[in-house]
């Protein structure tokens, strides 16, 4: 029989952090209400609890379609076939693939989202890294340092053979099926604040362009406002939407308002004291005024020692900005934010890493402007001991063709992609799944992107199959499985 | 932990961890009632239920389930694991499995669990148990009735609140008397109008002890433009109101311009135009007034779902919101299956979908005349006459099932008598033809004849300067007959010969420039008026051999005016060639590209106007290219025809759902709770009978929305205070602590665009200005129009308006407001709130004389509308006296600060005086307000600021 972790409600309601819409419900608390009440003011008292083994996440995105073969996944073949078509290998049945017929094409587009026939060769070397002996390609020589505690996921497989597979990604639908809440506002509706100063789900980076679900790759859609991502800037003075005074309110003035509003509220809150709802807002402005003195902090680097920066790469230009997103995201996983969403290569449109041509000159360098940064970030978490609780997820939207695409590159690859975890209870040093011999098709232990969903929200103690709200349906595969046997 | 995975497993396999016993509860006939039945209504009675019994079987009620199928008993008490409904759900093969894939999620272990305990433990249930009433008992399919309205009594002023107090007397409720008169006027204006009342009209309704006063009030606020604005943007969260949203320039849904139907929302609620017109309008307009643009525009509420790539989203959309917004029917739930609590089929719901399938959305030339228009807008039609629908297998658009194609209807198995009659409707041809209307012609022609006319002042400009200067350059007779445009073919080999030669190329003046421009424009308006002159012999003339005769003539002068265009294009290439090399661009490369491109331009120009002058009849024109689009002659008729079922005075939901609405927005809180949902899975509301009077009084008034806000408004319930004495409150909260029955006023949290307007109001810096295009979402700082203005689109909101929990423009029948911090760092921190409250206490301080506690009672007045309570004004005095004296220290210490170091202001303690902000672009763009440099005056605006970031601002309680 299932056993159920059993979360009291004072718990649950405290547990609401940022995301508080049931502030009012914290006031009630001293009020005698029935249990059947209780369930049915708040839906999340339906969340089935399981032991979580991670207390938070960073979620890194790489946005326009890293290519799997010139880094997780090497496939000799290519080399071996290079220039002839599939027909002319022994592998031309991939086109006859059932699996085909899982690509959901948004509109004909004669540029991209085609599957290219002629193989194109491996552009870059691998090496076996660590005692795991895991292949990662030249280009991440840092992570590779981290592979006995990555986790490869090579068989992965979604349906938008163009960018919209960046909002697929996030929320598990299709474009064309409209906006759904993402992963990490599920994760910041389900889970409790283990920090009141701080948002629970925290964005870095230009996010995803409007071409491909831009805000809504982090909004909270029928889950209200207040599970949506907060976009946050590195910059000391304004990292925050709406978080800074304006220039000509001096601390000093702004405190004394707020102090005074507090008093004044109180009053108002002494004549109704039937009105949860004063008790709510005056809860609120003393989050958000917590807010605005902590959020500065977190992106401010000053007690970081000069090794820390340096091993970021913070010190040189190409990994500054990635460098300095990192450092933030283990400050932000340090002081108990849940959730923290990075993206990588925006370029307004579909994406930096969306290689149709002149894939080597530009993985390579966009590789290295993550390589070392992400590497530190893992290995400054495990230092600290922190990897054990945070997990790490690393994605693009697909993969990329083995064929070639305007003689140096490579299209959209929906059929078959890796992505990678690290930390939170994932086995490290292993890869699981397999693309074909082409690198076309997940062919072994397939896993649609909800099951990175469901396995990251099983890390953190909550049944993915228990996220339902009234009146909102989720499709079967909305949910996904968690991928047990990665876990630990 | 590892059997918590159970429902990643297939079922079978853990038949005996599952069978472990679901829970320590006592099994009895309690819990059938509190498991078993939710459970089997949720898993099964869709299919096995009052509404359909496939194979014979319900499982509504314990005996139902004791009966079985028709094949035989489901239930083997004596050896329960046989019994057959364990088996079927335990199935391992998903289609045999029960609910069968696609129809349902499989029972998780636990739940399997709860049914077979209870069959172990021989199936208990109570003795009276109710089936599940079939859809001609439901409620709101019955007949709308207008009860009889309770025996008055002294205490009830009106019907809705008569029968409201029986319920209350039912509970022993005692209800709260009528809110103070400030409350009051704080509630009603902004509900009615979405802003808060200003202190004179405060000063006037205090001052006015009519007994009336309060219905005068209610008129008048009714009569203002404003309320169509509050209650045209309630209207649009139920209609979906959606600006165009897209890529870059790419739409991908909604239309452009669809701010028109805005529009016609706000000034139909103001006009107080009837609700059932409203519905006809938007769903058939262009079939009841083809030609009347302020209808047309209506027909927004269809464009708005279009879908650039899919049809099947754009008619999924238009199928599942036309029946939610207007009758209250799920009607989406039967696109992959049969409905699972009502009586839809999913063949139904293709039937409602073929209502539809012929109609598309285009936007018409604009008419001279039009009283609405500039710019285009987008509107519906019947495109496709005979166009097909096909019952897709399980929804899937990939499995149609052709050949079989379904004919448009209304469900066919509502228990709704009211005939659907389609008829088609023949369209004027304005309508189908719409370039070929008088007016269109004429605007096109006008067009035409301006640009000519403006070619011909160029070229006497041109002539003058050229005369003034050098005659000589005009020397050869090329130049003339070139910018005639005479002798087409030698002029192009005179263009090609010339072609080396840089410097004659060089010498082409403007004035033969500004020539060849004029021959332009004059071919084109003569091209234009022949191809008209074509278009309408075609379309209204039967003389076969003059009609010919018409198109030859306009095809030969298009071919000449495209002549003489791809000549002007070699012309401005050949210009812009020179203008490229004689560029004083310093950077090299840069100068390199920009002549590298304009000699592709050139060279590509020269090839098209070869190609354009050819001999080579294959390479020319065929036949002119007609003016007119003709769309069909007639419309299906069909979405007429469903219109007017929806307003059909005997149509039970119609009137239901639109009093639900409105009450909802006007009380806090709806009658019927779920209020796009109005089936069988809705249970009847407790004050049905208001529901019921309010519909039918809304009907006989011919739909006449003012009225029900008149009846709403003035009821005891809703004029109710809102808090009482703790006494009271404790009793009749016990008793009804949702407030079911309206004992008392519902504190409710102003939406969005309120909190915006109300601080725009206050700070009495509201541009008022009315309808127009869509205002850019990013400018809600800067532009101070009222938020229903802005642009509102997937991706495209202003975040102030997210935050506080504005429609999602996808769907949204009801908002849900939200408290969390970042509405305090807006109010907190935008430079809105912060120059509304700057400028606010500077008015006040100075009409209040300066004077502090009078300046207090006026900012409460006018931010929170009602006067500060005695520790309040205290509390506030002290601040000011407080703050006046920390501003005085501030600014001494600035002024010797300055003195000392100048040049380095301390980054935490800003000026006084502050720098001012960016100049802004235009001067019209406003930016934040500096603080006052008096020290009196600056603790006014933080006063003031304070007032504005009050749980109060923000309430109507």
């Amino acid at each position: 029989m299932p056993t159920r972790t059993t979360f009291t409600r004072r718990q649950l309601l405290c547990d609401t952090g940022l995301g508080f819409g049931s502030l009012a419900l914290a006031a009630m608390l001293d009020q005698e209400q029935s249990q059947a009440q209780e369930s049915r003011l708040d839906p999340r008292a339906s969340i089935r609890r399981i032991a979580p083994k991670a207390k938070s996440v960073i979620w890194l995105f790489m946005i326009g379609g890293t290519s799997h073969m010139e880094s997780f996944d090497p496939k000799p073949a290519l080399n071996k076939y290079a220039g002839k078509t599939f027909a002319e290998t022994p592998y031309g049945d991939v086109l006859k693939s059932p699996y085909m017929a899982n690509e959901r094409a948004v509109a004909f587009d004669p540029n991209n989202g085609f599957v290219r026939t002629e193989v194109y060769p491996l552009q870059v070397d691998y090496r076996k890294w660590g005692q795991s002996g895991l292949e990662i390609s030249d280009w991440w020589p840092h992570l590779g340092q981290c592979a006995d505690d990555l986790c490869l996921i090579r068989s992965m497989w979604t349906e938008d053979s163009n960018h919209g597979a960046q909002l697929q990604f996030h929320t598990g639908r299709h474009r064309i099926d409209g906006f759904f809440p993402t992963i990490g506002s599920w994760v910041n509706y389900g889970l409790g604040s283990l920090n009141d100063d701080l948002p629970q789900f925290v964005v870095m980076g230009t996010p995803v362009a409007d071409c491909c679900g831009g805000v809504e790759t982090y909004r909270a859609n029928y889950l209200g406002p207040q599970y949506d991502g907060i976009p946050l800037k590195i910059d000391p003075r304004d990292p925050l939407p709406y978080a800074k005074r304006q220039p000509d309110v001096r601390r000093e003035e702004q405190e004394s308002e707020f102090d005074f509003l507090r008093r004044l509220n109180q009053m108002t809150a002494d004549a109704f004291p039937e009105d949860e709802s004063i008790r709510a807002r005056m809860k609120s402005y003393e989050l958000a005024f917590r807010m605005q003195m902590a959020v500065p902090e977190v992106v401010s680097f000053d007690k970081e020692s000069k090794q820390t920066l340096d091993s970021y790469g913070i010190d040189q230009e190409v990994t500054r900005s990635f460098g300095q997103q990192m450092l933030t995201a283990r400050r932000l996983v340090e002081r108990g934010v849940r959730f923290v969403q990075v993206y990588h290569g925006s370029n307004g449109g579909a994406g930096n890493w969306d290689a149709h041509a002149n894939l080597q000159t530009g993985h390579s360098k966009l590789c290295q402007q993550v390589d070392q940064p992400i590497a530190a970030l893992l290995k400054d978490l495990k230092q600290r001991g922190l990897l054990d609780e945070t997990l790490v997820v690393w994605a693009s939207e697909f993969g990329r063709t083995p064929g070639s695409q305007s003689s140096n590159g490579r299209d959209h690859h929906p059929y078959g992609f890796t992505v990678w975890m690290a930390g939170g209870g994932i086995r490290g040093g292993i890869a699981h799944g397999n693309t074909d011999e082409l690198g076309f098709h997940a062919v072994e232990d397939r896993h649609y992107v909800t099951d990175i969903h469901a396995t990251v929200l099983y890390q953190l103690g909550i049944e993915p199959r228990s996220l339902t709200l009234p009146g909102r349906k989720r499709l079967e595969r909305d949910y996904g499985h968690p991928i047990r046997e990665i876990m630990l | 932990m590892h059997n918590l995975v159970m429902p990643y497993m297939p079922l079978g396999m853990f038949l005996v961890a599952a069978l472990a016993r679901s829970a320590d509860a006592q099994i009895d006939a309690g819990f059938y009632t509190s498991k078993v039945k939710p459970l089997l209504k949720e898993k099964c009675i869709a299919c096995h239920g009052p509404v359909r019994s496939e194979a014979g079987l319900r499982l509504d009620t314990a005996d139902h389930i004791k009966h079985g199928s028709s094949e035989g008993p489901i239930l083997t008490i004596d050896h329960p694991d046989d019994s057959k409904i364990l088996k079927r759900v335990l199935e391992a093969a998903p289609s045999d499995r029960m609910p069968p894939e696609g129809e349902g999620v499989a029972l998780l272990a636990e739940e399997v669990a709860v049914l077979r305990d209870w069959i172990f433990h021989r199936t208990p249930s109570p003795d009276q148990e109710e089936a599940i009433a079939g859809p001609i008992d439901h409620w709101a399919f019955q007949p709308i009735l207008k009860p009889k309205p309770p025996t008055p009594n002294a205490t009830a002023l009106s019907t809705v609140d008569g029968f409201i107090a029986i319920e209350q007397r039912e509970r022993d409720l005692t209800a709260l008397p009528e809110s103070d008169r400030l409350t009051l006027l704080r509630r009603i204006t902004l509900d009615l109008t979405g802003l808060p009342p200003t202190f004179e009209e405060i000063q006037s309704f205090l001052a006015d002890q009519d007994s009336h006063a309060y219905e005068r009030r209610v008129e008048n606020l009714l009569s203002r433009s404003s309320y169509g604005e509050r209650w045209g943007r309630h209207w649009m969260d139920v209609w979906r109101y959606s600006d165009w949203d897209g890529y870059k320039e790419e739409v991908r849904g909604s239309q452009r311009n669809i701010w028109h139907w805005r529009d016609w929302i706000i000034e139909s609620l103001n006009e107080n135009k009837p609700y059932d017109q409203m519905i006809v309008e938007m769903l058939a307009g262009d079939e009841i007034d083809p030609l009347n643009d302020r209808v047309l525009r209506a027909t927004g509420f269809l464009a708005r779902n279009f879908h650039i790539n899919n049809r099947n989203i754009w008619l999924d959309a238009t199928v599942e919101h036309t029946a939610k917004a207007f009758v209250g029917l799920t009607i989406n739930c039967a696109k992959c299956h049969d409905h699972k609590y009502d009586p839809l089929s999913q063949t139904d719901y293709y039937r409602f979908r073929a209502i539809f399938e012929p109609h598309r959305v285009r936007t018409d030339p604009v008419l001279l005349n039009s009283p609405i228009a500039k710019t285009g807008f987008p509107r519906a039609y019947d495109a496709d006459l005979s166009a097909e629908t096909y019952l897709f297998v399980r929804g899937d658009d990939k499995q149609p099932i052709k050949g079989h194609p379904i004919e448009s209807s209304i469900p066919l198995k509502l228990p709704i008598p009211i005939s659907f009659g389609v008829s088609s409707v023949p369209l004027p041809i304005a309508s189908y033809l719409p370039e070929l209307t008088l007016e269109v012609e004429r605007a096109a022609i006008e067009k035409a004849l301006k640009k000519c006319d403006e070619a011909r002042l160029a070229v006497d400009k041109s002539f003058q300067n050229q005369r003034e200067s050098d005659l000589k350059t005009i020397s050869s007779s090329e130049s003339t007959a070139l910018a005639a445009g005479l002798a087409l073919n030698e002029t192009t080999e005179k263009t090609d010969s010339r072609k080396p030669e840089a410097s004659e190329l060089r010498s082409q003046s403007d004035l033969a420039f500004e020539m060849l421009k004029l021959s332009e424009a004059e071919a084109s308006l003569t091209s234009l008026k022949l191809r008209y002159a074509a278009d309408k012999a075609k379309y209204f003339e039967g003389d076969s051999v003059a009609n010919e005769r018409l198109a030859a003539e306009a095809l030969e002068a298009e071919q000449r005016w495209k002549n003489i265009e791809s000549e002007l294009r070699v012309a401005t290439a050949t210009r812009a060639l020179r203008s490229a090399e004689q560029s004083q661009q310093k950077d090299e490369k840069k100068r390199a590209a920009a002549i590298d491109k304009a000699k592709k331009e050139l060279t590509a120009a020269e090839v098209a106007h070869k190609k354009s002058v050819a001999a080579d009849p294959s390479e020319k024109l065929k036949a002119y290219t007609p003016v007119a689009i003709s769309y069909p002659k007639e419309s299906t008729g069909r979405r007429l025809a469903l219109a007017r079922w929806i307003v059909d005075r005997q149509n039970p939901l119609t009137a239901r759902v639109a009093v639900n609405h409105i009450w909802s927005r006007h009380f806090g809180t709806p009658l019927v709770d779920n209020v796009f949902d109005f089936g069988m899975k809705t249970p009847k509301p407790e004050l049905l009978a208001v529901l019921d009077w309010l519909a039918a009084e809304f009907i006989e008034s011919g739909w006449d929305m003012k009225h029900l806000h008149r009846i709403l408004v003035g009821t005891q319930a809703y004029r109710r205070a809102s808090s009482g004495s703790p006494e009271h409150m404790a009793v009749a909260q016990r008793m009804d602590p949702d407030n079911q029955f309206y004992w008392r006023g519902n504190v409710r949290r102003l939406d969005a665009e309120e909190v915006r307007d109300s601080v725009l109001a206050v700070g009495h810096i509201l541009d008022d200005t009315k309808g127009g295009p869509d205002i850019s979402e990013d400018d809600g700082e800067k532009n101070l129009r009222r938020s229903v203005y802005f642009r509102h689109a997937y991706e495209k909101q202003m975040t102030m308006m997210v935050m506080f929990d504005a429609a999602s423009p996808n769907e949204c029948y009801r908002r849900r407001p939200s408290v969390i911090p970042q509405q305090a760092l807006v109010l907190a921190n935008s430079q809105l709130a912060r120059s509304a409250s700057r400028k606010l206490a500077l008015r006040i301080w100075k009409e209040t004389g300066q004077v502090a506690s009078e300046f207090v009672q006026r900012l409460f007045m006018e931010t929170l509308n009602r006067p500060p309570d005695e520790h309040e004004l205290d509390a506030c005095l002290s601040f000011f006296k407080e703050r006046t004296e920390k501003e005085r220290i501030e600014a001494a210490r600035y002024v010797s600060d300055a003195a000392s170091k100048p040049e380095s202001p301390k980054p935490e303690s800003p000026k006084p005086e502050s720098p001012k902000p960016e100049k802004p672009k235009s001067t019209s763009e406003p930016t934040l307000e500096p603080p006052a440099s008096d020290p009196s005056e600056r603790a006014c605006q933080s006063l003031a600021h304070v007032l504005l970031n009050h749980s109060d601002f923000v309430s109507v309680r």
